[in-house]
């Protein structure tokens, strides 16, 4: 649905934003809890036991996409978890972008300005883990 | 091979009497991780931030397709709870674990006192009641509101104008929103106990929308799912760049609590769950004890 389109349009459509919303988080849910499933089988195949002191994965986002290629089970577990943190941002972008195209300045800058404070916690992570 | 079944069967578990009794899974999770399997407190933490997201993610999909959530004002109050959040996921690296252990055994109290108090509900609850930890069971089409339902809330993004006052703006259908700054400070706090403790918030944010703000019981907690996820993730971010993740942890106990809130949403209209609730408050108070003695090194 365009966005901007369905915020100027008036209450129904309004509605069906705020139901665009919901889907794109039922719909990011299931894919999430898909690919954690696969990890989860790849896991319980590979005989890796997740309790053991050398079973760590470390988070590298560049390594996320060759451990899928390769169906290794941390790549579709990474994947899955990476989604899951992804989607709460993702409803927050897509209501930013509607609060704007309806003209709700106020709205439209708190949603950017979570977003920051969002980017502030990875930016914080980051400089005390250098 | 038995580890993964077992945190499977453990997330599955916290997620089912989670959506039962109204507790966030992170209230189960939490002791479940360090205190049965023995995972060091933060990263206990930091797995069930994960999940905390997954319940939000799903419950709050089919909150905002009802319009049961208000929008406006969860996004208002977010930006004060993942304020939090972001101290609160800092601050966490900072202090002994012993002292999150002691603040995780307050909140069990706290927990527990507010089961034992609350009204018990007989079965059939539907599921715009459920509280925080429940992934309501059905998702209803667009359709259903057009199809003889009158809408129950204004939507967030109306084409109407913007009220004059900010308090009006964030209202809903018959109630004004009053005392937002108490609000937002309710939220910050929400959000640093959200990232030290991995858990929710709705314990608070629920009670200051509700009893403080003036907004209907039933918005609130949808509200509170819907700002749970994004709180979570303004200090689950930093658990995951601190690596305090463990991927093959995380994965069975997100996948477990996911198909268990879905399951206990169900069965939420069949069970009485007025004995379960005080099995799970002296569950709770032992599991106070047992964080206790973990916070004092014993």
């Amino acid at each position: 649905m365009n966005v901007r389109a369905a915020a100027r349009s008036g209450p129904d459509t309004a509605w069906a934003m705020e139901a665009a919303i919901g889907r794109l988080l039922v719909a990011g849910t299931w894919i999430a809890m898909t690919l954690i499933a696969v990890g989860v089988v790849l896991t319980l195949a590979s005989g890796v036991d997740p309790l053991a002191p050398g079973a760590v994965a470390p988070f590298d986002p560049g390594s996320i996409r060759s451990a899928l290629v390769a169906l290794r089970s941390e790549g579709f577990l990474w994947a899955g978890i990476v989604l899951v943190l992804a989607l709460p941002i993702g409803r927050v972008v897509v209501a930013g972008v509607g609060f704007l195209a309806a003209g709700d300045w106020r709205l439209a800058f708190i949603s950017a300005a979570v977003l920051l404070v969002v980017l502030a916690s990875v930016g914080a992570a980051i400089r005390l883990e250098g | 091979m038995t580890a993964v079944l077992v945190l499977l069967a453990g997330g599955a578990a916290a997620g089912v009497f989670g959506s039962l009794l109204g507790l966030g899974g992170g209230v189960l999770i939490v002791p479940l991780l360090s205190l049965a399997i023995g995972l060091p407190l933060r990263e206990a933490i930091a797995i069930s931030l994960v999940a905390v997201i997954v319940t939000s993610s799903a419950s709050a999909a089919v909150y905002l397709q009802r319009h049961v959530a208000n929008l406006k004002l969860g996004m208002t109050l977010e930006l004060f709870s993942a304020s939090g959040a972001l101290v609160g996921g800092l601050v966490a690296f900072l202090i002994d674990e012993r002292v999150l252990a002691a603040l995780f055994a307050v909140l069990l109290v706290w927990v527990a006192l507010s089961m034992a108090r609350r009204r018990d509900a007989a079965p059939g609850v539907t599921a715009d009641t459920q509280p925080a930890g429940a992934i309501p069971a059905v998702a209803p089409t667009e359709g259903d509101h057009r199809a003889g339902q009158a809408p129950r809330l204004v939507p967030a993004l109306a084409g109407a104008p913007v009220p004059a006052t900010f308090a009006a703006a964030i209202s809903g259908p018959g109630y004004l929103v009053r005392r937002v700054p108490a609000g937002m400070a309710g939220s910050v706090v929400a959000g640093l106990n959200s990232a030290l403790l991995g858990v929710g918030g709705g314990i608070v944010k629920v009670p200051v929308m509700h009893l403080v703000m003036g907004v209907p019981l039933r918005t609130s907690t949808a509200t509170s799912n819907l700002m749970m996820g994004i709180t979570a993730v303004a200090s689950a971010v930093i658990y995951l760049v601190r690596d305090q993740i463990n991927p093959f942890v995380a994965g069975p106990i997100a996948l477990g609590v996911f198909a268990g809130a879905s399951l206990g949403s169900r069965l939420a209209h069949r069970v009485d769950v007025r004995v379960l609730r005080w099995l799970f408050v002296a569950v709770l108070l032992y599991t106070a004890v047992e964080m206790t003695l973990k916070a004092l090194g014993r």
